[in-house]
């Protein structure tokens, strides 16, 4: 009976966590809209997922003991975020485009590869976070990474420039219409083969 | 307030046999195979290098205790091996957990290395991670967890082995369904906030979506009235899961169509893992007990039911 009742706890335990971290990125996604609710639920939903926050200690300083150990276990568990995929809409997707400059003139392109379908998913979702990101820093990090591989397959490139764009997806009346997928220009990144950062150039 | 706790444990401790552990151990075992071959000549490409250590020092941010691969590389840097070799090994060993998975050998260290194995590369790879290593994570936690080794095992018949606490198969596979319920209500939840899923404009977004869009958009666009159906359809049978997938009557519609789902998300938009993931994790929940033979040896005691 004693040891129904520790896993009778920490079942409870487990989805209230489950079911913080749900709410928390169902708020988020009203916050952040939009959705189909009215304006006024976004001020609600802001502060509802700062409260949902606190009490799942994601607010505390990072190395408080207390976030650590509800993140290990959240993390652990596989329980750290909502199940909001492909919600409330569907977002657009990148493309990051390599042009590769070789000594004598020669102009190449190349797109990010690998060698499976199910690790292309994986580079698509690499470029959302390439993206998606508000930190500068970070973008020309994970963009540099990708132009190294590229570098390595093609040593005799003199200078690559990276071009990442959002990929504009039509309607299925504008595709009726004759109207394709588009491309808005985001950021480009220079690189040379001195270890010198990357010159960006965004739009 | 007692008659509640007495009722809640009589919920959670219900009486099971161990058909679902056996279809959620071979499900997982395929799942983790799958993953292992299909990511075999790009594993190193993806979790290696600035990419994966930038990853890490995020996660560091929140926590320092999850494993990751950065711990493996650095511990076998000390005896001069190079990374390449260790996240070979890696790979290795979590191909070896998930063949031993499906035979359900050793399944107890297996479930557990191949939690840990696929775990420190989730979280490793951070940036090229999805929502399919998120519900793995979930299915091997529950796994490894739960009373191993299941009567189909390789344990079970050819070396005797039998799980130390039988009575508790009812207890971590009500956690199993509970989750999954609490995963498609909220899924469907914030997909009825967007208007797109109710005019099927998300539907279409999604088909036409590098790099989901293996279908042309010319046969596409053919069945554009289909569109909004779809998404409405999506919407209800998600948000409506956990109301209609326990009562007798409605739970067999409700898998089926679930599963569908996942079938048409797999073969319309290339998502093989992450359809294969959800149908196993659907049908170990709710599917042992659909057929009338199951509902009565349901009924049995869990101790008789797998002695």
């Amino acid at each position: 009976m004693r040891e129904k009742n520790v896993y009778a706890a920490w079942f409870v335990l487990q989805f209230l966590l489950i079911l913080s971290f749900s709410c928390r990125d169902t708020f988020r996604v009203v916050a952040e809209g939009p959705t189909i609710l009215p304006r006024s639920f976004q001020n609600f939903s802001r502060e509802a997922q700062v409260v949902l926050s606190i009490a799942l200690a994601q607010k505390l300083p990072s190395g408080n003991p207390v976030r650590e150990a509800v993140s290990t276990y959240v993390h652990v568990a596989g329980i750290e975020t909502g199940y909001g995929y492909f919600a409330p809409n569907v977002p657009g997707s990148y493309v990051l485009v390599f042009e590769l400059h070789y000594s004598d003139g020669r102009i190449e392109y190349e797109l990010p590869s690998v060698s499976s379908a199910t690790a292309g998913l994986r580079i698509a979702g690499l470029l959302d976070s390439i993206g998606r990101t508000p930190y500068d820093a970070l973008r020309e990090i994970l963009v540099k990474t990708l132009a190294q591989s590229v570098w390595r397959n093609h040593p005799d490139v003199e200078s690559v420039r990276a071009t990442l764009s959002s990929v504009r997806l039509p309607t299925v009346q504008e595709f009726e219409n004759g109207k394709r997928e588009s491309y808005e220009f985001l950021y480009a990144y220079d690189f040379s083969l001195q270890d010198a950062p990357a010159k960006s150039n965004d739009q | 307030m007692q008659r509640v706790r007495t009722r809640l444990l009589e919920f959670l401790f219900a009486p099971s046999t161990d058909t679902w552990l056996a279809v959620l151990r071979v499900g997982l075992g395929l799942e983790v195979t799958f993953y292992c071959l299909s990511l075999r000549n790009d594993w190193t490409y993806l979790l290696s290098g600035t990419a994966r250590r930038l990853a890490e020092a995020l996660l560091s941010l929140e926590t320092h205790f999850v494993p990751r691969l950065g711990w493996l590389t650095s511990l076998a840097a000390q005896f001069g091996l190079p990374e390449e070799k260790v996240l070979f090994v890696a790979w290795f060993c979590l191909f070896a957990a998930g063949c031993a998975l499906l035979i359900g050998f050793a399944s107890r260290v297996s479930a557990i290395a191949a939690w840990l194995l696929h775990l420190c590369a989730a979280k490793s790879g951070g940036f090229v991670s999805y929502g399919v290593d998120n519900f793995m994570t979930i299915g091997l936690f529950y796994l490894m967890w739960s009373p191993l080794p299941d009567r189909f095992s390789f344990d079970w018949r050819l070396r005797g082995a039998r799980p130390k606490h039988p009575e508790l198969l009812g207890f971590w596979r009500r956690v199993l369904q509970l989750h999954l319920c609490v995963i498609y209500f909220f899924s469907g939840l914030t997909k009825c906030l967007g208007n797109g899923w109710w005019n099927g404009s998300s539907v279409w977004r999604a088909l036409i979506r590098p790099p989901f869009n293996i279908i042309d958009p010319e046969i596409l666009v053919r069945w554009n009235y289909v569109f909004p159906v779809a998404g409405i359809f999506v919407c209800l049978l998600e948000i409506t899961y956990p109301f209609f997938i326990w009562n007798s009557q409605t739970r067999k519609i409700w898998l089926v169509c679930i599963c569908a789902m996942h079938v048409g998300i797999g073969v319309t938009m290339g998502m093989h893992l992450f359809a294969l993931t959800m149908i196993v994790l659907n049908v170990a929940a709710f599917g042992p007990g659909l057929r009338r033979m199951e509902r009565c040896t349901a009924s049995l005691q869990p101790n008789r039911a797998v002695s």
